[in-house]
């Protein structure tokens, strides 16, 4: 510990600061240890996040495996080409975005109730309780999960016996749920609220203990009910959180998953069922065409960026906290 | 001090990841070496007397789940280890095959010995494979006795051999007694009541399931259920073709006088497929949810008792079957619920449900690149080849997994067919060896008349039998289900879904947006109300003239006739 104030302040000591490189050098010497200890973990971050986007390249060839480098044919953008004057590429990137965003908005809305519901319940018991049910199916695998889906929606499964029972429905017209495609992306919203409601609002709840209890009992003392605690006390006390995940989930929202979409997925739904990562599956890597796979990935890649760092800007513009 | 402590870890971890580096690049060439020279001096010393040293290879089946095993630890793995002192160390495929066969390719590190099984494209795509003819031609008598007549058929475009595929029938054919292929089926009960009549028709098939379901209108049947489940999908596209009096050809018809192939998936059979089907949807006797089903959910309702037919072909929907039938042989009553095979065409014109004898020429086993020693591997596939390691690999030995009578015939006892469950087959090597190895086609027969797979041996057969069994093959005055229906018309290129087709070829993509296209309007079709039917064939037919397909059928066309020139050869 002793040696700590010394290093930094030798950098105050000197009467004059030398030129920019010189001082760099000083500099580099004096934390060689630092510097040291950094190689290896660039070296990873090097190696395993930056070089293998040397594999873009492989968007512009009309790549067959198992060539060398200067044995591929070169295409130039002929793979983008093709997927931007597809008319499916379209419509999967329509799918791939709708379900994103309701992903997104129904994942924030029903989350952040949870954990202000939660947050209000005073009795510990039930709190667990209702913790544990509804994060438990998110350690479901979505195989398992969209087998629970797919039986309870057919046309014997629960929901439309009850339809039955109530009489909604006559026999023999059970409806076909996952066979309406304009449903799709409301099944498709459902279960992923389903699945994963109570494990996001575990960082919530998190948050929500950060806040000072204080300022509960002011609030209690100016006179606000539990409601208006609850929008001018807790909801700002984790609106840091918020807007961050906020920021991250936007990068995301062309990766709308796989899974459900690939398994609750059938001929009857697949105009609104089919999204990015099916498609690149169907017409790259199952067709051997891993040059449109890559074009596709790049295109994905390219526009979460965009996306990322415009989020991240208007954060910082709206002087709200941000990711970087 | 504490600066010194920091700096000796980190020359520390420098070194060891130096370290680790340093042997990464050099391990793969110095233990080889230094495992080679005892072995080299060792067969210098004395190299006459004493056997080949013992070799383990590794093996990749991207066809089967089981468990990974080595092959000398199954019984007939042993024995033929101690023939050629061969070993294999047995990978199956776990989770996704272009995934595992993909990395494969990136790394350019291959077992020695694999089947590519779907994924075989990419594998001579990327030239994993050595070619064959040259050791085949120093190694090989018995390849080249069983594959002999079929080499025209397995070379590459190059004219090189490959791989070698598991489909070649040697000597005279011997037609499965079960149906392991396409068939109408349907409850057993439905033709006791009806007083065992004999369905040949569509409309016969369909009129037998309605006055069943509406006799028993308190037992809530379900009429008839179809598989569309993924790539499934062909147990519902696949009839129509069937129907018109051909078999199992993928995609196309191909016409026995002039050999031109046609796709029918949007012809006039197909809708007069459709129409049945959306007939019997609007009476109630379809089950709707076929369209959204996946593939357990499928066998499930086959095992519930409520089904009372469907189309499918026997080997998919096996496991349901082999339940019902194991039901049947505890409790002779549970027998109603087990399904039978019907020939139905559509107007009851001669049936071809039955394979002829094919060669299936996309799938097979070969060496890769990769491969220490190709010469000791070919060596060890055609000593397999004999006809007494083909006893071997099917029948097992002689005394305990087989008999043979005074007149030569091979059959097993009572015993032995209850001794042989899954487990034995594990232990002794069934499992293992009696497919995905080079081998004589499950139809060929022995010089001796024997069938080489004891499945198609009649008395075998006849010993798997219940008598429930035998009352209604009786019934129907056949002794095995085969002779239910039409014997196969030759089809040397059979079947023309195995014709291989080059990775992202305008073939390939032609039937990825002809199934996306069917999967999409054939459940409009069956389930619209029976007025909307002729609009919404419009509207498929025109999706359908979109995609280029006398491009595909003449694809097909010129390489089925290039096949009957290679076999007329």
């Amino acid at each position: 510990m002793e040696h700590k104030p010394d290093m930094s302040s030798s950098n105050l000591v000197l009467p004059k600061k030398p030129s920019g490189l010189k001082n760099f050098a000083k500099k580099l010497i004096e934390q060689r240890v630092l510097v040291l200890m950094s190689v290896p973990f660039l070296a990873w971050l090097f190696i395993f996040k930056y070089m293998p986007l040397w594999g873009w390249t492989i968007a512009f060839q009309a790549y067959k495996p198992a060539k060398s480098f200067s044995e591929q044919k070169w295409v130039g953008f002929d793979h983008f080409k093709f997927l931007f004057e597809d008319e499916r590429f379209l419509r999967v990137l329509r799918n791939t975005v709708a379900m994103s965003g309701i992903n997104l908005v129904l994942g924030f809305v029903t989350a952040i109730t949870l954990a202000l519901l939660l947050n209000e319940v005073r009795k510990v018991a039930f709190k667990r309780i209702v913790q544990t049910v509804s994060y438990l199916p998110h350690f479901i695998s979505w195989v398992v999960a969209a087998s629970i889906i797919q039986t309870t929606l057919s046309p014997d499964g629960i929901i439309n016996q009850m339809l039955l029972w109530i009489g909604w429905v006559e026999k023999g017209e059970e409806i076909l749920f996952l066979g309406i495609p304009e449903q799709f992306w409301t099944i498709f919203g459902a279960s992923s609220v389903w699945k994963d409601v109570g494990w996001n609002t575990i960082v919530y709840l998190a948050a929500m203990t950060m806040i000072d209890p204080a300022q509960y009992e002011a609030a209690e003392m100016d006179g606000a009910g539990r409601i208006k605690r609850m929008w001018y006390v807790t909801l700002p006390g984790i609106k840091p959180v918020i807007i961050v995940l906020l920021i991250m989930n936007i990068g995301y929202l062309l990766e709308s998953g796989f899974e459900p979409q690939y398994l609750l997925g059938n001929g009857m739904n697949v105009d609104f069922s089919e999204n990015l990562d099916i498609f690149v599956l169907k017409y790259g890597i199952a067709q051997g065409n891993y040059s449109l796979s890559i074009a596709a990935g790049m295109f994905k890649t390219i526009i979460s960026f965009i996306l990322l760092f415009a989020a991240n800007n208007l954060a910082k513009r709206m002087g709200e906290s941000r990711l970087f | 001090m504490k600066k010194k402590i920091l700096l000796t870890c980190m020359t520390a971890f420098m070194i060891f990841t130096a370290a680790c580096s340093n042997s990464g690049n050099g391990g793969e060439t110095k233990p080889t070496n230094s495992t080679n020279t005892p072995a080299n001096t060792a067969s210098e010393g004395k190299e006459t007397d004493k056997p080949v040293e013992k070799v383990t290879f590794s093996y990749f089946n991207g066809v089967a789940a089981a468990k990974d095993i080595n092959s000398n630890e199954t019984t007939i793995g042993k024995i033929l280890e101690d023939q050629t002192g061969v070993n294999f160390k047995i990978e199956h495929l776990v989770g996704d095959l272009n995934t595992k066969v993909g990395t494969m390719i990136a790394s350019n590190a291959y077992p020695d010995v694999m089947i590519p099984d779907a994924a075989i494209d990419k594998i001579l795509d990327a030239g994993a494979f050595i070619a064959l003819d040259d050791l085949i031609e120093q190694y090989g008598p018995n390849i080249k006795r069983v594959y002999g007549k079929y080499f025209n058929q397995m070379r590459a475009a190059d004219g090189k051999i490959y791989f070698l595929p598991f489909s070649n029938t040697v000597g005279e054919y011997i037609p499965d007694p079960n149906i392991n292929q396409g068939a109408f089926w349907v409850q057993r009960r439905v033709l006791k009541e009806a007083g065992y009549p004999k369905v040949t028709t569509l409309d016969g098939y369909m009129d037998l399931i309605k006055n069943f379901v509406e006799k028993h209108k308190d037992e809530d049947l379900t009429g008839y259920v179809s598989l569309t489940h993924d790539w499934r999908f062909f147990a519902t596209s696949n009839p129509p073709n069937h129907l018109a009096g051909y078999p199992n050809d993928g995609n196309v018809i191909v016409d026995m006088n002039t050999f031109e192939a046609k796709t029918y998936a949007a012809d006039e059979n197909t809708k007069r497929w459709l129409q049945k089907l959306n007939e019997i949807n609007a009476e109630g006797l379809f089950d709707k949810a076929s369209f959204v089903d996946n593939f357990d959910q499928y066998l499930a309702k086959l095992t519930s008792h409520k089904v009372v037919g469907f189309f499918d072909y026997g080997w998919q929907f096996a496991n349901a079957q082999n339940a019902l039938k194991d039901a049947a042989k505890q409790d002779p009553t549970q027998d109603d619920f087990v399904y039978f095979p019907l020939p139905v065409t559509f107007d009851g014109q001669k049936d071809q449900y039955l394979d002829p004898p094919g060669f299936v020429k996309n799938r097979g086993m070969g060496i890769t690149v990769s491969a220490k020693d190709p010469a000791r591997i070919v060596q060890y596939l055609d000593n397999l080849l004999t006809d007494e390691n083909q006893i071997l690999q099917k029948w097992g030995i002689k005394g305990e997994t087989y008999e043979v009578n005074e007149n030569g015939r091979m059959y097993r006892t009572a015993e032995q067919i209850a001794k042989i469950d899954e487990a034995f087959n594990e232990k002794f090597g069934f499992k293992y060896y009696s497919w995905n190895w080079p081998l004589y086609n499950n139809g060929s027969s022995l010089p001796d008349g024997n069938s080489v797979s004891p499945g198609m041996q009649a008395e075998v057969f006849q010993m798997s039998l219940t008598n429930e069994d035998k009352t209604i093959l009786e019934k129907y005055g056949v002794k095995t289900y085969s002779e239910l229906f039409a014997a196969p018309d030759d089809r040397p290129w059979y079947p023309a879904w195995g014709i291989p087709k080059e990775q992202g070829s305008t073939q390939q993509i032609w039937e990825t947006k002809k199934d996306e296209l069917t999967k999409k309007y054939f459940p409009k079709l069956v389930l619209a109300k029976p007025a909307d039917f002729e609009k919404v064939w419009t509207e498929y037919t025109d999706a359908f003239g979109k995609l280029d397909t006398a491009a595909y059928e003449k694809w097909t066309t010129d390489e089925v006739k290039k096949l009957i020139e290679a076999s007329k050869q």
